[in-house]
């Protein structure tokens, strides 16, 4: 049973925090309102194929999604694709997993190492990657799909 | 042709070939390492080969915005040096004013906090210790500090205030606040730009900025953990 309600109020707190960053990054301010769009978004499709499919795949399908709409909206507005696509993933970016697993590295240096710690680093670490690698390598195939017909996207 | 204010390479030498093409070159030619950009370009005959050193400039996608809105312009009428010429140094970083980056931040970092699960307590204790982080990170910034050193003492500050949450039960998920308002220092764009780097086949830039990513989680790791040693608060 999918709570639709919850997904979409989730994702709808996630185009705050797309916007926030993406204001870090200084994007020019007629981005803002897609920023938050896209982040919307991703998040929105990831919570809903997290029912069925691991965070990975889920992450990857909903980053693949936002570098597609990234192509269109930068043939549009005239902007660098990165612009939309990096500040609409970021609500999706394992933070979290990260700095696991370089407290748990630290405590390990301490504490002396156990099977506890070692296995907090390791299933951290793993998370944390194989989450940016899906990211990335969905953020990039439009991208590698124009290299291919050997036509700049902008 | 400064081009590094933390776009990706791929986006770097398109720009200049581009550029080069637009302004008369026959070829142009571009290497890059992380902390330079070597440009040859061939112009009736005889090649021109420069260096420049990149500067390590906080990420600024509108400057980028502009400087690939000039190549398109310089597409469409070729030869126009004075244009570009005139056109390039009149671009500005159009900053956000900071009280509102700091109240946003704010916001972003506790509608993660909500995301991850924490109560309303919870999100007020967020709410303020990165709000209280980015004001941290703005004002040691533009002291130019490193930004190492920056990124530790900004996550020291937020993980103090964060921890007021664990305190006499304030909120039931201390550990969430705890973790997510730290996220304000997650260097994600370096992060997916060194595998969009690599994935495109730049190598030596995508290790470099894979390093300077993981250099930032590890020093924004010391402030957690020294906060958290003085405060002696055990785990997330």
């Amino acid at each position: 049973m999918i709570q639709w309600s919850n997904i979409l109020f989730d994702a709808l707190w996630a185009a705050l925090p797309a916007a926030g960053f993406a204001m870090i990054f200084n994007v020019p301010r007629s981005a803002l309102p897609f920023c938050a769009i896209g982040g919307t978004l991703t998040y929105g499709i990831r919570e809903l194929l997290l029912n069925f499919y691991s965070i990975e795949l889920s992450t990857f399908i909903a980053s693949t999604t936002i570098g597609i709409i990234g192509v269109f909206w930068s043939r549009k507005y005239i902007m660098p694709r990165p612009v939309y696509t990096v500040a609409s993933i970021i609500p999706m970016i394992p933070g979290t997993y990260a700095y696991e697993m370089m407290i748990s590295l630290i405590a390990m240096n301490n504490n002396g190492v156990t099977d506890m710690l070692l296995q907090n680093f390791i299933q951290n670490g793993l998370h944390a990657i194989s989450i940016l690698f899906a990211i990335a390598f969905g953020l990039v195939l439009p991208s590698l799909y124009y290299t291919k017909r050997q036509q700049p996207i902008l | 042709m400064l081009l590094d204010y933390g776009a990706e390479s791929h986006l770097i030498e398109q720009i200049s070939t581009r550029f080069g093409k637009a302004l008369g070159c026959s070829s142009t030619e571009i290497s890059l390492i992380p902390s330079a950009i070597v440009l040859t370009t061939l112009i009736n005959g005889r090649s021109v080969t420069t260096t420049r050193r990149a500067h390590n400039q906080p990420i600024n996608m509108s400057i980028i915005h502009q400087i690939v809105s000039i190549c398109i312009l310089a597409e469409k009428n070729p030869g126009n040096l004075n244009m570009v010429e005139t056109r390039l140094n009149a671009i500005h970083a159009n900053y956000y004013p900071k009280w509102l980056l700091i109240l946003m931040i704010g916001l972003a970092c506790a509608s993660f906090s909500h995301l991850h699960g924490a109560d309303w307590p919870g999100f007020i204790v967020t709410f303020f210790a990165s709000a209280t982080g980015m004001a941290v990170r703005i004002f040691l910034s533009r002291r130019n500090y490193s930004l190492l050193i920056v990124f530790a003492f900004t996550a020291f500050v937020c993980t103090l205030i964060a921890s007021v949450a664990s305190y006499h039960e304030f909120s039931a998920t201390a550990s969430v606040v705890l973790s997510s308002s730290v996220l304000l220092l997650v260097p994600g764009f370096p992060y997916i730009n060194a595998i969009l780097d690599a994935f495109k086949g730049y190598m030596s830039m995508g290790w470099g900025r894979w390093t300077e990513a993981t250099l930032l989680t590890f020093m924004t790791t010391i402030g957690i953990i020294l906060a958290m040693s003085i405060l002696d608060i055990k785990g997330w």
